[in-house]
């Protein structure tokens, strides 16, 4: 699949301070890619660098085939982090005004914000003005504004943050809806569960750099398997299972294994049954994403959090 | 070029759609409305009667007699305006009002030969309320011969504000003042005025009884001298006769008259608001600035467009908003104007009086000089070089707050040009006003406001092309600076991180 964002080697510093070191990705084209990592790990520096609102001081980046965003920025879609519209335009209005400034006539703007409202629930409040609809509203406008272009490329920074949750359920479906027509979606957050249900692959930032990249599986795959086991009676015999790298016992009849990299869950049980144990439980827990996160970029952001 | 058309014409509406906007536009001709109109009709209903008494100490001359007449002419010249203005509104189709002298014994001849040039429905005349009413005081206030002692009595009693209810008055009323005349401190001294009133704000009354004092007081005294007192009179009546010539002027129209005057100040009017437009669009510019910039709209707009597009809209889209302002008062002062001479009474006027001259030359200054296509040039020009810097070091703030401390000093600097509107008319080719001229932020103002002189054809062309050279500076430098700074946070740049981002060295 070919990349519709590349970035080599891109670094970006302000004085002293590295806020990009080294950052290298590929998001395939029609891809939904997931942005993770802590505060002030350089994601908003990174979209801002993608989207050519700064310069990077080394590396090369490619969007939509173009070494700068500003020469295909009408086939690319933008959600900062921190929401707002201007408050007295109505959302209709202020969708398509956002949506004229990326190519679409007046008319076809004015039709695309009326479609969107309706499709996803706030038709009613289209002659609204934005400062009568809760944050909510105004956050889902602000997303129907990033994407009312039909975009190739969309790029949202934290676009669940301050969403309850039926609403991070509507900006799922919106993702999924984008995503169904071909789009490629890069998205920033700190929510693990919106990742790993939504991502086909992810990168984690952290100081600056990606400390990780690839699929969500494969994450996941950085850290071993764990097992919670227990048996009838009390067993010596657990030492000697095959791919265990550590064992934790809770009681005399009860375990928790942690595996080694690679080895997997059913030959720990096919030994167990060859050692004629009998079992009362046998709970296999793959890592998540969370965990991975934390694994990563733990140290650093909690170093991050302290300074 | 086209997002740049389309910031600016949202920007454009977002000011005009306001009703503070449209409000900004009516108040300045409101406000001139109020200042011609609210004296005429304060004259016309009249300010409530006011009851004064007077007491009359002196032992020589009768002064009582001299204030009362005085009194009574004031009443009657009041009387004859009314009643002209009354007649003016009622005149037949085609007749203006004839000459009538200041003597009260030429009225009465007035309104005879009014007569027959009056409407047959014209009605009768009703006589306004007088504005001064002299009355007797009240029985606590006799005089006893002893003036202390009644200033004692009179004072306790005005300060405790009490009404009475003088003879041949229907309602119970204040004492508006009470004046004491008394004869001079030796025998040739003149007379003294005690006047007592709790307003002390109107003068009026007080300065009529002082001058009608002071002149019988000289006309006795030239009578004891000697001297002709009616021949002094009529003496000290007579002025020299002004002719002013402007030799600029055509050959044999070098008089200079009220076309003359009104030349030379407009241009004051005009830099007015100039300095007005150009403030009040400076400020909307910096707070659309600021609402984009803290509620992050900037970051979607750059990814749409430019810097120099967002800039590019804004400067324009404000512009046209200063553009529509500035036309809305010109245009509804020159028909305030016309309004104001109609309700006033056209025909009525004589032929050369300035009220109906007055938008005659209005009009035809506006539409043959200079002034017009200046005020747009340095408009322009001048609301380039501050919008700039606005949005410039608006880029860098994050709040109004942090902003105002920036805008604080362009204010400063603007006072400038304001405090010299009124010296430059006076001498619009001096060393002043050329060197200010020459100072680009000031060059709209002061260059507008010598537009009636005549300034020199080089300081013209020189003063435009440096203000030409450092708009484009100007516009240049804060692009730089807007385009870093726009999307950076934490706290407004220092003076030298500014100088830093313009010469491109972060």
């Amino acid at each position: 699949m070919p990349a519709a964002l590349e970035l080599r080697h891109v670094s970006k510093s302000f004085g002293r301070f590295h806020a990009v070191q080294d950052l290298s990705l590929s998001v395939p084209a029609g891809s939904v890619y997931g942005f993770l990592g802590p505060n002030g790990a350089g994601k908003t520096t990174s979209l801002r660098i993608i989207l050519g609102m700064l310069s990077p001081d080394s590396g090369e980046l490619s969007v939509l085939g173009s070494p700068s965003a500003m020469s295909v920025r009408n086939r690319v879609g933008y959600l900062p982090e921190e929401k707002g519209l201007y408050s007295k335009m109505t959302a209709a209005s202020v969708i398509a005004y956002f949506a004229t400034l990326k190519g679409l006539s007046s008319t076809r703007a004015n039709q695309r914000a009326r479609e969107l409202l309706g499709r996803y629930g706030l038709g009613a409040f289209a002659d609204k003005k934005v400062e009568t609809l809760s944050k909510g509203m105004g956050q889902k406008v602000q997303v129907l504004a990033s994407i009312a272009h039909d975009p190739e490329l969309v790029l949202l920074d934290e676009p669940f943050s301050g969403l309850d949750p039926v609403n991070q359920e509507v900006l799922e479906d919106i993702l999924v809806d984008l995503k169904a027509r071909g789009c490629t979606i890069l998205f920033s957050t700190h929510v693990m569960s919106h990742a790993e249900r939504l991502c086909d692959r992810l990168i984690i930032l952290g100081g600056g750099r990606g400390l990780f990249e690839g699929t969500v599986s494969e994450a996941r795959s950085l850290l071993p398997i764990r097992i919670t086991l227990e048996t009838a009676e009390a067993s010596p015999l657990l030492g000697i299972l095959p791919g265990v790298r550590s064992m934790e016992a809770y009681s005399s009849n009860r375990w928790r294994l942690e595996l080694e990299p690679g080895a997997s869950a059913s030959a720990v049980l096919e030994s167990c049954f060859e050692r004629s144990l009998r079992l009362r439980r046998f709970d296999v827990q793959d890592p998540d994403l969370h965990e991975v996160f934390v694994h990563l970029v733990g140290p650093s952001a909690r170093e991050t959090a302290l300074r | 070029m086209r997002n740049a058309l389309l910031i600016a014409v949202r920007e454009f509406l977002d000011n005009t759609q306001t009703r503070g906007f449209w409000f900004g536009i009516l108040l300045v001709p409101l406000l001139w409305l109020v200042a011609s109109q609210v004296p005429l009709i304060l004259a016309r209903k009249g300010t409530p009667t006011r009851h004064v008494a007077l007491i009359d100490t002196t032992a020589g001359e009768r002064l009582f007699d001299v204030v009362l007449d005085q009194l009574k002419t004031a009443e009657s010249r009041r009387e004859l305006f009314h009643f002209r203005e009354w007649a003016a509104s009622r005149l037949k189709p085609g007749q203006a009002l004839p000459a009538v002298d200041k003597q009260p014994q030429a009225w009465s001849r007035f309104q005879e030969d009014l007569g027959p040039l009056m409407k047959a429905d014209a009605g009768q005349f009703a006589p306004p309320a007088p504005l001064n009413r002299l009355v007797a005081l009240p029985a606590e206030l006799q005089w006893r011969g002893d003036l202390s002692e009644f200033e004692g009595r009179l004072r306790d009693w005005m300060r405790a504000g009490r009404l009475f209810k003088p003879l041949g008055v229907d309602e119970e009323v204040p004492l508006f003042a009470v004046a004491i005349l008394q004869d001079g401190l030796t025998s040739n001294a003149p007379p003294i005025l005690r006047f007592w009133s709790v307003n002390q704000a109107d003068t009026q009354l007080q300065d009529r009884l002082v001058d009608a004092l002071s002149r019988n007081f000289r006309s006795r005294e030239y009578s004891r001298l000697g001297m002709d007192s009616s021949s002094i009179a009529r003496v000290e009546g007579s002025q020299a006769q002004l002719m002013s010539f402007n030799p600029r002027k055509a050959e044999g129209e070098e008089q200079v008259g009220v076309a003359d005057l009104l030349r030379q100040w407009a241009p004051s009017a005009f830099v007015y608001l100039l300095w007005i437009a150009v403030f009040s669009i400076s400020q909307m510019l910096l707070n659309s600035l600021i609402e984009e910039r803290s509620n992050r709209i900037l970051e979607v707009l750059l990814s749409s467009v430019t810097p120099l597009e967002l800039m590019t809209g804004k400067l324009v889209g404000v512009a046209a908003v200063g553009a529509v302002m500035t036309l809305g008062w010109i245009g509804s002062l020159v028909l305030m104007t016309f309004w104001t001479l109609h309700t006033a009474g056209a025909a009525a006027m004589a032929a050369d009086s300035i009220a109906h001259r007055l938008p005659l030359e209005l009009a035809t200054l506006l539409l043959d000089s200079w002034l017009l296509p200046a005020f747009v040039l340095y408009f322009l020009l001048g609301y380039l070089f501050y919008a700039a810097v606005i949005l410039a070091l608006g880029s860098t703030c994050n709040n109004l707050k942090e902003a105002q401390n920036f805008t604080g000093v362009i204010a400063l600097l603007m006072m400038v040009p304001l405090v010299s509107i009124t010296f430059i008319p006076k001498d619009p080719n001096g060393p002043v006003a050329t060197v200010l001229s020459w100072i680009p932020p000031y060059t709209p103002f002061v260059m507008m406001n010598r537009v009636a002189a005549n300034p020199p054809l080089r300081e013209v062309i020189g003063t435009l092309v440096l203000l030409l050279l450092s708009d484009v500076a100007v516009l240049w430098g804060c692009a730089r600076i807007f385009k870093t700074a726009v999307l950076r946070t934490g706290q407004p740049a220092s003076l030298v991180q500014l100088a830093r981002w313009v010469l491109g060295r972060d």
